[in-house]
């Protein structure tokens, strides 16, 4: 089943902190709600190991991360796929655009994503308030590394 | 592995067994018990339901290292001496029950309703009482009419006893 | 003790194993060495399989072997089958792709099988699962049988480039265009028959056991039909030839149609126990019931009724899709055909009928029959259109029913059948009277003073059961006969063994078979034992399904207890020095007319078998029969289901108030096992129209009900008690008079609760299942309900 989620969020940083941190595997491993591994495997992709749990379905995916649309410091597409095994399969994207604003940097974010099998079987009613959990945790995770309190906390 | 130690109809068991085990595992399996089922994954249709310590419970969903020193009773140990529970004889006597998959829950279940609800029971607080068992043969006409009944007989029963 | 007599109110036999917990299902049953099935399943709806990946898998703890469609097709194991051939209007065979147990190159729904892992456990089977890796090429499925056929949709097999699986009609179409070009009135509905998941409480299971010593197999599995599982898995899968492969179906949890079918997960277990040298062994968890048990139900139609100024049916033309899913079932073509379209005349007399019905693949489980299929699409078609015709032309709908009803038996349909008795006023004037009718403004008004819409439905339904002779269903397509078999094996002692190729599953044939018994040898019921359910026991069968075991089953049982009786009178003739034609049998005794000279059953069959009282190259020791009955016609069970409810148009939440159902079974042998029939079929149809209702997510195809916390069953409290009550006009057709009574609830329910429900509301926008939300929006869209009080 398909589902989508926008939002924005404003961080206490200019564009290009921004930009730079939404390019560097640390942060983003430390953003990752669940991220155990993500290892860059060129400048625009990554492998990625992460655990999850959407209602009963515990899982561990294993996938791979692209970057495309790269418009320094405007932002990109950020693409994934998972294959969690038997609990099923996450793949989706976000667009994320960066504009300056009046306290730093407003990231606006268009989520697009499919899940199947386990997953969309017993966690389908639950994955929009998971993805918008996630989402959060993602979110003030990343507001943190930009900060610079992210390092303090690690 | 690791091991468990519980009564389970009035006999004392031993068993090693996968920390993973469910209760339901552990009866069905290492104990050969049979009679209790499994008609889900997710807790709603209590065709698994038994007894620890006095109260019903969805076997399916607790581990068998829950049950360390618990008294478990299953439908194969509700009959005492021969004599048939009197809910296992509502239960035949009013047709409540026909591919029987669902039955043994559903008696485990009965007798539970009765435990904390009392022996006069209503249509409506039966109907109510069954939310956790499914039952997909008999449109719960019988079902309701054999957990009243067999309410009235375990009251039959317990006047006897006290007398 | 006594003779137990047909039409005695008996418990059951064979509740005291169920109520002890000492029944045999499949799961119960282990085998010595025994390893464990757990299947690798699609999660995508249509995809391309580039690789499979077992290697790191296979090296995981107690893991005995992975196999693929490949191994299957290496040992040269066929695919599953579709047995009913259906032409389309041109002529043309139906187009049916190929059903691999494991897939090959494609998956085509979710929760289609890739690679079963076997391991000493179901744990590590899991775990080792969980690691066999499956590189998809995904592409965009269709889910519904719109999309399914939009132009340019993808196909879900090369052999059907339009996803249709045929284009069939039935019917004059001339002759029902020109009713409907001289109608004063034509009613006409959208409807769309929602996806069910049958749901027997036990999931499917199977053990697959080989013996290498005399390289024999044996299938403990959960079937309604053993024999025909047997012939499949023989004649058409070739896992092994028939008389060295012994199914056997123990105590079977429920079926409902969804264990007629031939599985790819009992055709891996038995295949798989030769190949790994172990019993294998699989029980299915409840998901994976709602992903790879075939579905029922699924059309969209477009009906259309004519009426005369009179308010008389001119004609019937019926337009549906039916979502046949990825595969062709085992009897899948069948159910949207010759199980429906026939079944469009209900209980009325109409002159001129057409149907036409695509069947069209969709990227979703196989669809099939359940517990109706077919009669309760055509129930909810006819039944619908008759409510709705008699609202807009100003007609009580129980009035406008009788003035169409069929009164002249035999009464050939346009459609196929012909009605052999049938007494529908006696039906509908019960019911009326059992609802109090006539009360029900009263009622009507009183809820409105609480805020609720009350509301009352009818449903006059009519269904075929027993299933035909086999030569008619032969000319149809279908690819078996239609008979039943019995033996009857008399011990020499008196007691009993039948034999028979029906099957139970809830039924209680262990006790209304032997009343048949009790009743016509005379012995009492307990020295009666109903065997069934081993194809090494019982010689052949054709199963439990369509209500047939009564009608059929229990037909051929008493023509074997007839050959029995005759039997026994040759052994009594010279038992008691008498001519055989002197000889009656009566209450257990074969007695010399006009003499007190007399010998009990238990008597006459010591002596079959001792055999000193008659010359043994004369008359064969022993007594001992079997029948086949092959059935002169369908049979024609009919009633009138009453359903009164109120909704609450605050919340859309619906409370059933009464039900009332009268029925016409023909004759019954058992009251009590029939009105428990009636009840649980109810339940189901009640379950069809308030909550049922299977749910893929149309750009993805991912099943999202697909447990019990989203597939919402019917529970205790979602139903009333039930007024059940019967009519009797015996059936013609069969030597005991009997018409079946399996099915009924399930086929009338859904018309009656959507009946009451457009009733309640005051239109005709209600879809199923009618959930609470869908009726909050209903009660919106009423225009202004309370007021027409």
């Amino acid at each position: 089943m398909a589902f989508t989620m926008t939002g924005e969020v404003d961080l206490p940083a200019d564009r290009q902190t921004v930009w730079e941190k939404l390019n560097d595997p640390e942060v983003l491993k430390a953003s990752i709600p669940g991220c155990q591994e993500l290892e860059k495997t060129s400048d625009t992709s990554f492998a990625a190991i992460v655990g999850l749990k959407i209602g009963p379905v515990k899982a561990t995916f294993r996938g791979k991360v692209n970057l495309t649309d790269l418009k320094p410091p405007e932002g990109y597409r950020i693409e994934g796929e998972g294959d969690g095994g038997v609990a099923g399969f996450a793949k989706g994207g976000a667009t994320v655009t960066l504009a300056p604003s009046e306290t730093g940097t407003r990231l606006s974010y268009n989520v697009d994503a499919q899940i199947g099998g386990k997953l969309a079987q017993l966690g389908g009613r639950l994955v929009n308030g998971v993805a918008k959990k996630l989402a959060d945790e993602f979110f003030a995770n990343f507001a943190r590394a930009v900060t610079g309190e992210g390092a303090a906390s690690a | 592995m690791t091991t468990v130690t519980l009564t389970v109809n009035g006999q004392s068991v031993t068993q090693a067994i996968d920390p993973r085990t469910l209760l339901v595992q552990l009866l069905r399996e290492n104990l050969r018990l049979t009679g209790t089922h499994v008609g889900c994954d997710t807790s709603q249709c209590g065709a698994c339901v038994v007894h620890v310590n006095g109260v019903s419970v969805k076997s399916c969903t607790m581990l068998a290292a829950q049950c360390e020193g618990a008294s478990v009773t299953t439908i194969e140990g509700i009959a005492q001496g021969g004599q048939l529970h009197p809910m296992q004889e509502a239960f035949r006597e009013h047709h409540g029950l026909q591919c029987g998959y669902c039955t043994p829950g559903m008696i485990m279940s009965a007798i539970d309703i009765v435990n904390r609800k009392g022996t006069a029971l209503d249509e409506e607080t039966v109907r109510h009482e069954l939310e956790g068992n499914i039952c997909r043969c008999t449109g719960y006409h019988n079902i309701v009419k054999a957990v009243i009944a067999g309410a009235e007989a375990m009251a039959g029963g317990m006047r006897q006893a006290a007398e | 003790m006594a003779v137990t007599s047909i039409g005695a109110r008996v418990v059951r036999k064979e509740d005291h194993r169920f109520i002890t917990g000492k029944g045999q299902y499949t799961d119960d049953i282990n085998r010595p060495g025994q390893a464990h099935a757990v299947f690798v399943r699609s999660p995508h709806a249509a995809a391309t399989i580039r690789r499979i990946d077992t290697s790191a898998a296979r090296s995981m703890p107690g893991v005995v072997a992975i196999l693929t469609g490949e191994d299957l097709a290496a040992d040269k194991i066929g695919g599953l089958i579709c047995g009913w051939m259906i032409h389309s209007k041109d002529g043309s065979p139906m187009k049916a792709g190929a059903h691999p147990a494991l897939a090959h190159g494609k998956v085509r729904y979710v929760g289609d099988h890739v690679a079963v892992v076997i391991a000493e456990t179901v744990l590590q089977a899991k775990d080792a699962a969980e690691a066999v890796v499956v590189d998809y090429a995904v592409e965009k499925p269709v889910v519904d049988v719109a999309s399914a056929l939009a132009k340019g949709a993808p196909a879900v097999h090369a052999e059907a480039p339009d996803n249709r699986v045929f284009s069939w009609h039935l019917g004059d179409k001339a002759a029902t265009d020109a009713a409907f070009a001289k109608a004063r009135h034509v009613t006409a509905l959208d409807i769309v028959n929602n996806r069910l998941i049958p749901n027997a409480m036990e999931p499917r299971a199977a053990v697959g056991d080989y013996d290498s010593g005399n390289d024999a197999f044996t299938l403990y599995t959960t079937s309604q039909n053993p024999h025909v599982a047997r012939l499949v898995l023989s004649a058409f899968i070739g896992v092994a030839p028939e008389h060295k492969l012994r199914v056997i179906a123990p105590d079977v949890g429920g079926g409902f149609g969804s264990k007629i079918f031939i599985y790819a997960e009992e055709t891996v277990c038995v295949w798989a126990a030769k190949k790994v040298g172990r019993p294998v062994k699989w029980t299915s968890d409840r998901t994976e019931a709602f992903l790879s048990d075939a579905h029922g139900r699924d059309h969209v139609t477009r009906a259309e009724m004519a009426l005369d100024e009179n308010g008389r049916i001119l004609a019937l033309r019926v337009n549906t899709k039916a979502n046949l899913g990825a595969y062709l079932s085992t009897f899948a073509s069948s159910v949207p055909t010759y199980l429906y379209a026939p079944l469009l005349s209900g209980q009325y007399d109409i002159p001129a009928i057409y149907a036409e019905v695509d069947g069209v693949y969709t990227h979703t489980a196989p669809v099939d029959a359940y517990r109706g299929a077919g009669r309760p699409e055509a129930t909810f078609v006819v039944e619908r259109l008759v409510e709705v015709a008699a609202r807009e032309i100003g007609m009580d709908p129980a009035r406008f029913r009788a003035r169409n009803y069929i009164r002249k038996f035999p009464h050939q349909t346009p459609v196929i059948m012909a009605y052999d008795a049938g007494d529908y006023d006696a039906s509908l004037k019960k019911a009326l009277e059992l609802a109090d009718y006539k009360g029900f403004g009263r009622r009507k008004r009183e809820a409105a003073r609480r805020g609720k819409l009350r509301g009352i439905g009818f449903s006059s339904y009519i269904e075929a059961c027993g299933i035909a002779p086999s030569a008619a269903v032969g000319s149809l397509g279908a690819g078996v006969g239609l008979w039943e078999s019995a033996e009857v094996r008399v011990n020499p002692i008196g007691t009993v063994e039948v034999l028979t190729g029906s099957h139970s599953h809830g039924q209680g044939h262990e006790t209304t078979f032997a009343q048949l018994v009790s009743d016509r040898l005379g012995i009492p019921i307990e020295n009666v034992s109903i065997v069934h359910g081993d194809t090494d026991k019982v010689q052949m069968g054709m199963g439990t399904y369509g209500s047939r075991s009564g009608a059929v089953g229990m037909s051929a049982i008493a023509k074997a207890l007839d050959k029995v009786i005759a039997k026994g009178k040759k052994v009594a003739a010279h038992v008691l020095e008498a001519a055989e034609g002197d000889i009656e049998f009566k209450d257990g005794k074969f007695s010399v007319a006009g003499t007190d000279r007399s010998a009990g059953f238990g008597d006459i069959a010591l002596q079959a078998y001792i055999a000193h009282k008659f010359n043994g190259q004369e008359l064969e020791p022993g007594l001992k029969e079997g029948a086949f009955y092959d059935p002169t016609n369908f049979t024609f069970p009919a009633g009138v289901h009453i359903c009164e409810l109120e909704v609450d148009p605050q919340t859309g939440d619906v409370t059933i108030e009464k039900w009332t159902a009268v029925d016409d079974f023909g004759v019954i042998i058992n009251p009590l096992i029939v009105e428990g029939q009636v009840h649980g079929g109810i339940a189901q149809g009640v379950g069809q129209a308030l909550h049922e209702g299977a749910v893929y997510d149309p750009a993805t195809g991912q099943l999202v009900t697909a447990s019990y916390m989203d597939y919402r069953m019917p529970r205790a409290e979602d139903l009333p008690s039930f007024v059940v009550d019967t009519t009797v006009t015996p059936c013609p057709s069969n030597p005991l008079g009997i018409k079946g009574c399996g099915e009924a609830g399930a086929i009338a329910a859904p018309a009656a609760v959507v009946n009451a429900l457009t009733n309640a509301v005051g239109h005709e926008d209600v879809p199923m299942p009618a959930t609470p939300q869908a009726m909050w929006r209903a009660c919106r869209k009423a225009a202004q309900p309370l007021a027409a009080e």
